[in-house]
């Protein structure tokens, strides 16, 4: 029964044994979900505010082309330049020829799962320009050579020795006292000359807004602006699904966004870019770049997962997820972890690649209760396992177990004395009122005992009572 | 009792794979409950399952040839009763997803997703009705299945009911809320996350110091219990009908020798 | 065909015939009545005292005094530096109104240097419900005199508070180069989920009312 893609399983594994991991990821999610609870009771409109959310993408998703032409006329309008890809690569391609055509050695990046998702780093580091993360745990990610484990939280994996061992290798001038507050310093020196020096400055957007053309921002650290001011070229990358009609929309999905995400009202820094440097404006950059992205967001739109368009990556169904508080992010093996990453990483990455992850699910429907625009994720993961069904994907030993449980359950006087045969032959298995361990049942009795039946089934107890007259 | 309750329904009970042939005594204690809340109980030689672990495996049309047999069998009935949360709620929400494509079943899926309702809820919201008589002097705990919780909104009824059981004494979950890794179909598939899952749910349940710990499900039930008894703990465990209907005095999940 | 006509056309081709733009925003204007029932409430009184009260609360955590008249302003700073063992040096945004002020006791720049210890600049409105700062880039503003200092020091006058997010709403093509809302100190809980504040940007953020 257990034929999982052996990728996985082995990251499952190792992720269950890493008594390390477990603590950073209780940390993480347990905090997140005390603040998140902390601020939905000092916010009680909240339920309507979430409703009100989900309209408000909703309604965009049901109108994308109108607001991304909107949005392109006016970000034009205001001197930024908007390209359009169609896939991750072309994506890469436009960012890499912008980065050369501003003769750019290095580029300061603020954090983008959207950059992530299309692969911009590996891009940026075969196309000899020197990536400068700037998001703090993204910066202790890129000196571990390692990958986001959070989308809110991308080095929750890492602990206070490791990314002090990191920081001592790589930073001009470390911190003297093995204190975080040290260590945040030493970032901050270290990153100071670089945001300012860069040529160019590549962000993603939490917003899109329409009527304006402007781009959304929110970071807690500064880091976006720091980013996205000093250099010549501010380059976005954004997926096509970030739009939302104006500002006051945007207002109704902040406080939503950071409250799901932190608890906090607002993230300290929420800035709104409007176009390049403008006649007499103090610094800005000279040109302002937007790069929309569709990379699988049109498909999605097509095969029945609008509704995972209205993701605005606040992180709160992975925290609140039985299963992603055991494995952590890594273990899904893409960009995206938790339930939003089962849902995305096989619309993304094709269901065939990714198989295991919407069946590593319990369907409990805590992450599309958290959710702040409401989206179906277990009804959405069963899609999926409805297609890999449909595809073949699903191993031929449970294949062949649901087809012989079918068999039975339509047939109810075979179902009858099948169960009565089982219950019978399993109590063979018995010590006591349990079994602990029986053939066929390896998979539940490794780690559980089960409960012995008694010698014969309710309905074999019932006789004739209550029978239908 | 609530105006709109006829004076002695006919209620069909669905028992359930799993309490039919891992846990009988929770049939007959639904059966009990049922005709003490007033209600003239048949109970359908046809039933086998809702279907509910071909559909969350994927095989929709599987699950859909289970929900046309469950459909055909029951649809006569005022109401069809099940003590499972994840049972109801199957055929609740999902036999109408199951058979969106056929438009010859969808109507009377919806017709009888109307008329099914999860033991515990219907014995309090649409029956009105309380035990008498039964005593239990023992410390309980309440988990609170997911379907149940999230499809069906159970949340109260269950603490109503057993709050009039003398002598009980409920002391609260840590983390009630919280799957218990079950998942019908997950727990077979990926055991040892399943398990890291059930861990952590005993260590919640013992640190209650209670009894035992009560719930809606067999199917959470088994795998808590499992893995409590797995562990060494003295904590027992039984369904919530089984305690209302008098039966605390029995055997408990995995005692019945 | 280029990737923007395969976007807009596989989008188009899964949605069908648009409904007229008019209809659209009419659609979106209504999504954003009511505006009550999906906001948080103020607490009752003055709204300069609400945006005070929240600005200092422990989830923003700036740190707040009144003024009576701006001209209190230049003594007050070289308090606040005072206190942090600082010298009276300043980077100040060039708004007319800071600049009209006496600094005779102060060195002033007017661009925060890379390692600047404190700037200075007017805040064009606070939003009470979240206890935000608004400021615009524009000739006197330059954005980076937010975020280089260590010290952040926003002038705010008393009257330019507003009470909710949507009181706030420039038309949309006043927007700035930068619009930039700040709600507190930078910080970060990246490692180890320990609290730290001034990440890149400022670790403190001092607000000046003025009036009210």
């Amino acid at each position: 029964m257990n034929k999982l893609s052996p990728v996985f399983k082995d990251d499952v594994k190792r992720a269950l044994g890493d008594a390390t991991l477990k603590l950073a990821i209780d940390r993480t999610t347990v905090t997140a979900e005390a603040k998140r609870a902390a601020a939905l009771a000092d916010y009680p409109q909240f339920a309507a505010a979430r409703r009100r959310g989900t309209a408000i993408k909703e309604h965009v998703v049901e109108n994308l082309g109108h607001y991304l032409e909107q949005f392109e006329r006016n970000a034009v309008a205001s001197g930024a330049v908007v390209h359009w890809a169609a896939d991750a690569e072309d994506a890469c391609q436009i960012v890499i020829r912008l980065c050369r055509a501003a003769g750019a050695t290095h580029a300061t990046r603020s954090k983008s799962m959207l950059g992530e998702e299309i692969g911009l780093p590996h891009a940026l580091e075969a196309a000899g320009i020197e990536r400068v993360e700037t998001d703090l745990a993204e910066h202790i990610i890129q000196l571990a050579g390692e990958t986001p484990s959070h989308i809110i939280w991308p080095a929750l994996h890492k602990t206070r020795e490791q990314v002090s061992a990191l920081f001592k290798q790589h930073h001009a001038d470390p911190h003297q006292t093995e204190d975080v507050g040290a260590m945040v310093e030493s970032a901050r020196r270290q990153l100071r000359t670089r945001f300012l020096t860069a040529e160019v400055g590549i962000s993603g957007a939490n917003f899109l807004l329409a009527d304006s053309g402007a781009v959304c921002t929110v970071t807690n650290e500064g880091n976006a602006e720091l980013t996205t001011t000093p250099p010549r070229v501010h380059i976005v990358t954004a997926g096509i699904e970030k739009l939302v009609p104006s500002l006051p929309h945007a207002w109704t999905l902040l406080r939503l966004l950071v409250r799901s995400a932190t608890g906090a009202d607002l993230t300290q820094y929420t800035t709104f870019h409007t176009g390049p440097k403008r006649q007499g404006d103090r610094d800005g950059p000279q040109e302002f770049h937007i790069v929309l992205v569709d990379n699988g967001r049109t498909r999605m739109l097509r095969d029945g997962l609008r509704e995972m368009l209205r993701c605005i990556r606040c992180g709160a169904c992975m925290n609140h997820c039985v299963v992603f508080r055991q494995i952590g992010g890594h273990a899904y093996g893409a960009t995206y972890p938790g339930p939003m990453g089962a849902v995305l990483t096989p619309a993304l990455e094709g269901i065939e690649k990714a198989r295991d992850l919407p069946h590593a699910c319990t369907l409990n429907g805590r992450c599309q209760e958290v959710c702040p625009v409401s989206i179906p994720l277990p009804t959405l993961l069963r899609g999926w396992r409805d297609k890999g069904w449909r595809e073949g994907l699903v191993p031929q030993t449970v294949r062949s177990s649901l087809w012989a449980w079918r068999f039975l359950a339509e047939r109810p006087a075979l179902y009858r004395m099948g169960t009565a045969i089982a219950v019978r032959a399993m109590r063979l298995f018995r010590r006591g009122g349990w079994i602990g361990r029986m053939p066929l049942a390896g998979s539940w009795t490794r780690y559980r005992d089960l409960p012995a039946p008694p010698g014969q089934t309710f309905m074999q107890q019932l006789g004739d009572r209550n029978a239908p007259k | 009792m609530p105006d709109h309750a006829p004076a002695r329904p006919r209620v069909a009970l669905f028992v359930t794979c799993l309490a039919d042939t891992i846990r009988p005594r929770l049939g007959f204690a639904a059966l009990q409950l049922l005709e003490a809340a007033g209600c003239d109980v048949e109970i359908p030689r046809a039933q086998t399952c809702c279907g509910q672990p071909a559909f969350n495996s994927g095989d929709t049309a599987g699950g859909a040839a289970l929900a046309r047999r469950v459909i055909a069998a029951f649809e006569g009935y005022e109401y069809i009763v099940t003590p499972s949360g994840s049972c109801a709620g199957m055929i609740r929400a999902h036999y109408v997803e199951a058979l969106a494509d056929d438009p010859a079943w969808l109507p009377r899926a919806k017709a009888l997703a109307a008329r099914t309702h999860e033991l515990l809820s219907f014995l309090v919201d649409i029956r009105g009705w309380r035990p008498e008589g039964v005593a239990l002097p023992a410390t309980a705990t309440y988990h609170d299945s997911c379907s149940g919780l999230r499809e069906l909104g159970i949340l109260q009824q269950p603490r109503a009911l057993l709050r009039e059981v003398e002598g009980l004494q409920m002391r609260p979950l840590t983390g009630n809320d919280v799957c218990c890794g079950f998942g019908g179909t997950f727990c077979i598939k990926y055991p040892a996350i399943a398990d890291a899952i059930v861990g952590e749910k005993a260590a919640a349940i013992e640190a209650t110091g209670a009894d035992l710990v009560l719930g809606g499900d067999l199917g959470c039930l088994m795998n808590m219990a499992g893995a409590l008894h797995r562990r060494g703990s003295r904590v027992r465990a039984f369904h919530a009908a089984e305690i209302l209907a008098g039966m605390g005095g029995g055997p408990a999940i995995g005692e019945e020798a | 065909m280029t990737a923007r006509d395969a976007i807009l056309s596989a989008i188009a081709a899964t949605l069908g015939p648009r409904p007229a733009a008019s209809a659209i925003d009419a659609e979106a204007q209504a999504l954003l009545l009511d505006l009550d029932e999906v906001r948080p409430a103020l607490p009752p009184g003055a709204l300069p005292d609400a945006f005070a009260a929240r600005a200092t609360s422990a989830k923003v955590g700036a740190t707040l005094e009144r003024i009576g008249a701006l001209t209190e302003l230049p003594a007050r700073v070289a308090a606040y530096l005072d206190s942090h063992g600082l010298p009276a040096a300043l980077a100040l945004q060039q708004e007319p109104p800071l600049l009209a002020l006496d600094w005779s006791a102060f060195t002033l720049r007017d661009t925060a240097l890379p390692n600047e210890a404190a700037a200075l600049g007017l805040a064009r409105h606070g939003i009470a419900e979240t206890g935000s700062l608004v400021f615009h880039s524009g000739p006197d503003t330059a954005v980076l005199g937010h975020f280089l200092p260590l010290h952040h020091i926003a002038v705010l006058h008393a009257r330019d508070v507003v009470a909710h997010l949507e009181d706030y709403a420039p038309p949309p093509a006043t927007l700035p180069r930068n619009l930039n809302l700040i709600t507190g100190a930078s910080g970060t809980t990246d490692i180890e989920g320990s609290y730290v504040r001034g990440a890149h940007g400022p670790r403190h953020l001092h607000i000046v009312l003025v009036g009210g």
